[in-house]
């Protein structure tokens, strides 16, 4: 019997309640897949499209469109050429992401963006066939270090190109690029701090102990939303004058609660991780007369972190869509953009499932790709386990 | 029947003097005073409980002593680093549960102590564990991960590991009780070898046969206290102590 022979026959074939159970998805599953072409094909597409700047950029400036698409073009290549080195994807997922590819494409093309568009395509093809290339050379090993190195300051180097040459303030950021740099520097400062205050937690000098759970405690105490108002209202007061921060932007005010709330979950998580390494471990470090610092980055960390890929990523995902929570700043992150253009709007009054349905798309593309990246890193790792 | 009598003993490498430890109010070494010689295997036994592991993880202050004295190859056991690492450096130790890394392969187990504590290059460190992985049979699980090898092969790899840092004395808590019957065998040959070779052993195990044949005295422990201590043939002719006895019945 072939697969889906197969497959079929096991479906179908089994118990009664296996068969229920199946005809209840499937009905359910068609249903939904029903209305949801329907309500695709029926509806007036007109407040995304005329409106696409808004919710990918937000009030970024005329003329500065160049800095959101050059992060766009460095990422193209990032994302696809790892794709080919690191995540090597099979047909069938290669298949998937052509779709969302595409169906990303034709949301938010338009004539003026014709030809941006086509150089992200032609970028995004060619850095996985050049990917493909080169990892049939010797150059690979190099090429791999290049992409470890350009993902590591993948968030620095958003900065440098939104910024560099007189770049619009960054109460104008906004829009989807806003959600993206949001949790991005949340994540890529919180992760570090947050390893920090777990192996503060979790050390023996009683100072550093408290002094890390009180800050944890104190953080996870209170709601995000709150801190943000906090932000809103202290945290001026708090910081440097001379840095003109103040004024600069509530922006940096976002970042730094975002990353400071990012750091007490995940020191949670890998405090969690810590735990589960059994006393064996260290005991057989210490035997071998390994250092403090040998101990924790080869023979802690690594299975500490290994068991908390699936929960550290869950945090990173809950972040990325705790951006949107900036608006209590009156910050335009996407989310706001698709709330206020069907009220605010007469044109696309009443507009407003279509408007957060691609909202809600594009966070669903991320926190899945996000998702997936955890279940392959989790697989890869897998080898090594008890 | 015993191979090593010709074995020359050499000069004191460990003395104890009255060491005592604590765990709250329970005393699990209750004064233990010995002494050890280069190139002496002593093998450790006792009752569960009586102090066995705590003794011999004293040596290399996994547990620090709360009083006496620990002087190991001319060096005292205090809490000085210095002094600590020197003694360290100098002890190797195979575990019950063999404590292996898990996330790293097998050769990467033996060469991360030479490489990160003696900075050796990871070639010379590579030379090193794979004429280890041989002297201890297992050359070719050289690129396995330890959760991939029997138990059996995880011992003799956690052997391996602790001989990658050329210590003078080897410790070992009770080695082969976590293995199934046919695995002892092999752990146990790589022991004798390596007894043969004239390492300094500390052996806390129930093998008799192993430790009758390699050992060259015996330390009988319980509740604390180093109750007999003698040659194998002194223990296997005429124990002195009615706990020995006992315990022997039970054992043999
Ligand atoms: N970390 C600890 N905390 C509390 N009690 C401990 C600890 N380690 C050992 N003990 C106690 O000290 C006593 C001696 O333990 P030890 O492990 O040295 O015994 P042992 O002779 O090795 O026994 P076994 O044959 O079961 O391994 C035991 O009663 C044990 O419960
Ligand atoms: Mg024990």
């Amino acid at each position: 019997m072939n697969q889906q022979l197969k497959w079929a026959y096991n479906t179908f074939s089994g118990s009664f309640y296996n068969t229920f159970i199946t005809f209840i998805s499937l009905v359910i599953f068609g249903f939904i897949a029903s209305n949801l072409v329907g309500f695709i094909s029926t509806s007036e597409w007109a407040v995304v499209t005329e409106n696409k700047r808004l919710l990918l950029v937000g009030r970024l400036p005329q003329g500065e469109e160049w800095r959101a698409w050059s992060i766009l073009w460095i990422s193209s290549f990032l994302i696809f050429s790892s794709l080919n080195i690191f995540v090597k994807p099979s047909i069938k997922e290669l298949i998937f992401i052509s779709v969302i590819f595409v169906s990303v494409c034709l949301i938010f093309i338009t004539q003026d963006a014709l030809f941006n568009v086509i150089i992200f395509t032609t970028l995004s093809l060619g850095s996985y066939l050049f990917a493909k290339y080169i990892s049939q050379t010797p150059y690979i090993t190099i090429f791999r270090k290049l992409l470890v190195f350009m993902w590591i300051s993948i968030i620095p180097l958003m900065f440098l190109v939104l910024i560099i040459g007189d770049g619009p303030k960054p109460t104008l950021w906004g829009g989807f690029l806003l959600n993206i740099i949001l949790a991005g520097v949340a994540i890529s400062i919180g992760f570090p701090l947050g390893l920090l205050f777990a192996l503060g937690r979790a050390s023996q000098l009683p100072a550093v102990k408290i002094v890390c759970t009180i800050y944890i405690e104190t953080i996870r105490g209170a709601p995000l939303v709150g801190w943000l108002l906090l932000a809103w209202f202290v945290l001026p007061k708090f910081l440097p004058e001379f840095w003109n921060l103040n004024e600069t932007s509530v922006v940096i005010r976002a970042m730094i609660i975002l990353s400071a709330f990012t750091s007490a979950y995940t020191a949670e998580v890998i405090r969690g991780g810590l735990q589960s390494i059994p006393k064996g471990q260290i005991e057989a470090a210490d035997s071998l007369n390994l250092n403090l610092y040998t101990k924790l980055t080869l023979i802690i960390l690594p299975q500490a972190i290994r068991v908390v890929i699936p929960a550290l990523i869950s945090t990173f995902i809950a972040v990325f869509k705790d951006t949107s929570l900036v608006f209590v700043l009156a910050l335009t992150d996407i989310l706001q953009v698709g709330r206020i253009i069907p009220e605010q709007d007469p044109q696309f009054f009443g507009k407003a499932l279509e408007a957060l349905s691609v909202v809600a798309f594009l966070f669903w593309i991320v926190s899945m790709a996000l998702s997936n990246l955890s279940t392959r890193v989790e697989r890869s790792m897998g080898i090594g386990t008890r | 029947m015993k191979n090593t009598s010709k074995k020359e003993i050499g000069k004191e490498i460990i003395s104890t003097t009255d060491i005592t430890k604590s765990f709250g109010k329970f005393q699990a070494l209750k004064g233990i005073t010995s002494k050890v010689f280069e190139k002496e295997v002593v093998v450790v036994f006792g009752p569960s409980g009586s102090g066995k592991s705590t003794y011999i993880r004293t040596l290399n202050r996994l547990e620090p002593h709360d009083s006496g004295q620990i002087i190991i190859d001319g060096v005292e056991l205090n809490d000085d680093v210095k002094n600590l690492q020197h003694v360290r450096s100098n002890i190797g130790m195979v575990f019950q549960q063999f404590n292996l890394f898990p996330h790293l392969s097998v050769l990467r187990n033996i060469t991360l102590a030479p490489q990160k504590v003696k900075g050796m290059k990871r070639s010379e460190a590579d030379d090193i564990a794979m004429s280890l992985l041989k002297r201890v049979g297992i050359p070719e699980q050289a690129d396995k991960f330890p959760s991939q090898l029997s138990g059996g092969q995880q011992q003799r790899l956690a052997i391996a590991r602790a001989l990658a840092m050329q210590p003078k004395i080897m410790l070992f808590d009770e080695p082969t009780s976590a293995l199934d019957p046919e695995m002892i065998k092999e752990v146990l040959e790589v022991m004798t070898e390596l007894a043969e070779s004239g390492m300094t052993m500390i052996c806390v195990t129930h093998e008799m046969g192993f430790a009758r044949e390699v050992a060259d005295r015996f330390l009988f422990f319980d509740e604390g206290l180093i109750v007999e201590e003698g040659t194998p043939d002194h223990f296997f002719n005429n124990p002195k102590e009615d706990r020995t006895k006992l315990f022997l019945s039970q054992i043999l």
